[in-house]
């Protein structure tokens, strides 16, 4: 117990404290603070003129991502793989999983094989020879759309799991009865499947919303944010405000931004897991 | 399960019931084969880069890779793939599968030695006993110092990796355990404080754990790393931990107790090999996570001695990308090998992870 909570103290309260305070100084490259002032948050609201593109970044990239792959697709990829064979269903979710799996550098490189704006992409590989088309450069003309399908061909995989046994935990009568009363194969998904997954996919909403709002892992190595701020995303423009151009403080303000969110929604999910069984009373009342 | 479709009879003859479960069983399998066909178009774009960087790492030499050995490893992959799924599918016996399977794979084996044999070559995993590979290829000294043997690189990635899922066995295991069984005074606070916390982004926290490093003296430390990757992490692994220790029945620890073993005994000899199962599963698990971080060790750690295989390989791939892609799939299939295997191998321990429950 002890060691559990210094360590929580250490490196999750105390950064909180610490950003909330870093973000009203002035600490620059030295990492030295000489005064405290409300500077980074008025340049937030009114001077950063990128900031306002790096939001609407984020929206498209947060929206976008979320709705095609982290619930829609995860969905469809539960619904199908609990519908074939059980071995044959467990298979492809492993195949699934494996990005999330693999290192990130790792993957972000496959991207980087996979898009390579010469004729020896893979993709353009396929684009080139089979349809005759000429060379496609994603990375510098559709960047955004690149960083969304590589989150996305990861996120996809943690709804799946979800989803896969929330479907699973349906009692199999159910199942059943349906089928005796004549629905087809998409009248169960609609009236009986989709009903039990209410809850199941509203988390994920908000869970994927929250972590996609937070990440940039993938894009950092894959864009770099770039090319110029064109897939700098909230959450890596504050990463480059402090560790490119070294303004920690200002960093430290915009990502007291994200911790705000990170708390309401964090405080969302709560409310959504099974209260009663986590908090079950223990199972011996000695001290 | 056999379907059987119920109609009306239209007539008042008696319908024939053996058309109708054929006809079903047909429209059967059709739905079935097409559910198949969607997951294998689903899944081509994500095994086709993985094998496509493997081809690289084999056959690319300084300057270039040539596309077409790609293409035609997959002309005699898949085909036998197909072919031996189908035979599994259709053939019940286990033998004749075993039989059919080595006699594809032998085809296919000669298939590719014939094809694309004399194409295949190791040069590319020379960095694994060069040291100055980098050097060499760019024939210049390198933006970043002199590269360290990737050997420094896998090690002080196994010491992180190892070191860290250490820390969160124990503390996760011990704080479960607690959790789990006793009744202390703010345990429902510290438990609802923790699942805040699971829900929590850490990465948001970067710049202040960078500072809090630095100021502490541990920037640039395989441990400074180390303790804020088991932290972050913990609330996470807490619960998995009291998920399992609450299946673990009371009763067997009050037998022992009665039996006259200490609580500590009894922990030890008898809690702790019933969670097994659990001990495996989050220390898989925090090992992978371990050793496939990169935005906490890429900010936290600088000098290239302290460089771990994401930062080798990152640096790698940005200083010969363009000039030798070889090279560089070689070391990403050397750092992905592990975390593979281990996913290959303990997946069935993986998947008995469940936090907590989602209200249905």
């Amino acid at each position: 117990m002890g060691p559990t909570a210094i360590l929580l103290f250490l490196f999750f309260l105390a950064p909180v404290a610490v950003d909330l305070g870093v973000a009203f100084t002035d600490m620059g490259r030295t990492l030295a603070v000489s005064s405290f002032t409300f500077e980074n948050f008025e340049r937030m609201a009114t001077r950063d003129t990128r900031l306002l593109g790096a939001l609407g970044i984020t929206a498209v990239f947060v929206i976008t991502t979320l709705c095609i792959f982290n619930v829609t697709f995860a969905l469809l990829l539960a619904l199908v793989t609990t519908s074939v064979q059980r071995q044959v269903g467990a298979f492809f979710r492993a195949v699934w999983l494996l990005p999330r799996m693999s290192p990130s550098v790792v993957y972000a490189l496959l991207w980087l094989w996979v898009v390579d704006p010469n004729e020896r992409g893979l993709l353009n590989q396929v684009v080139v020879h089979v349809f005759g088309l000429p060379p496609l450069d994603l990375r510098n003309n559709h960047p955004l759309l690149l960083v969304i399908l590589a989150n996305g061909f990861i996120g996809a995989s943690l709804g799946m799991i979800i989803f896969t046994s929330a479907i699973r935990s349906i009692p199999e009568h159910l199942f059943h009865a349906a089928r005796a009363d004549g629905a087809g194969s998409l009248a169960i998904v609609r009236h009986i499947v989709l009903p039990a997954l209410r809850w199941p996919i509203s988390y994920m909403t908000i869970h994927q919303t929250l972590s996609l709002l937070v990440t940039f892992e993938y894009i950092l190595l894959i864009t770099a944010g770039g090319p110029f701020y064109d897939t700098t995303v909230f959450a890596l423009f504050a990463y480059r405000r402090a560790f490119e151009n070294g303004q920690y403080a200002y960093g430290a303000a915009l990502s007291l931004v994200l911790v705000i969110v990170g708390v309401v929604a964090a405080l969302a999910l709560w409310r959504l897991m099974d209260m009663k069984q986590l908090l079950q009373s223990p199972r011996i009342e000695v001290h | 399960m056999a379907t059987v479709t119920f109609e009306k009879p239209l007539s008042p003859a008696r319908p024939d019931w053996q058309a109708l479960a054929a006809r079903a069983g047909l429209r059967r399998s059709a739905g079935q084969a097409a559910l198949l066909a969607f997951l294998l178009l689903v899944s081509v774009p994500i095994i086709l880069p993985y094998f496509w960087m493997l081809m690289i790492s084999l056959t690319a030499r300084t300057g270039g890779v040539s596309t077409d050995v790609l293409w035609t490893a997959c002309a005699v992959i898949v085909p036998a793939v197909l072919i031996y799924s189908i035979v599994h599918s259709l053939v019940p016996s286990p033998r004749l599968r075993l039989v059919t399977g080595l006699l594809l794979l032998a085809i296919a084996c000669t298939l590719l030695v014939a094809l694309i044999g004399d194409r295949l070559h190791f040069d590319n995993y020379r960095f694994l006993w060069r040291t100055n590979i980098v050097e060499e290829i760019r024939s210049k000294a390198t933006a970043g110092g002199q590269f360290p043997s990737v050997w420094i690189a896998f090690r002080n990635s196994l010491v992180l990796a190892v070191s860290q899922t250490v820390i969160i066995i124990t503390v996760a295991s011990l704080a479960g355990y607690y959790i789990s069984r006793f009744a202390f005074r703010g345990r429902e606070a510290f438990l609802q404080g923790l699942l805040v916390l699971h829900a929590f982004p850490a990465m948001t926290l970067i710049i202040p754990i960078f500072l809090i490093l630095y100021w502490v003296g541990l920037l640039d430390t395989i441990a400074g790393v180390m303790l804020v990757l088991a932290t972050i992490e913990l609330p996470f692994y807490v619960f998995v931990m009291k998920g399992f220790f609450d299946a673990v029945p009371w009763d067997i620890e009050m037998s022992a107790m009665t039996d006259g073993a200490t609580r500590r005994q009894a922990f030890r000899l008898v809690v702790l090999p019933q969670v097994s199962v659990g001990l495996i599963a989050v220390a898989v698990f925090a090992f992978i996570r371990a050793w496939e971080e990169y935005i906490f060790v890429r900010t936290f750690l600088i000098e290239n001695k302290n460089w771990v295989m994401s930062l080798y390989l990152f640096w790698v791939a940005d200083d010969v990308m363009g000039v030798d892609y070889g090279i560089v799939a070689a070391v990403s299939v050397f750092y992905v090998l592990p975390s593979l295997l281990l996913y290959v191998f303990c997946q069935k321990y993986l998947t008995q992870m469940t936090i907590g429950g989602i209200k249905g």
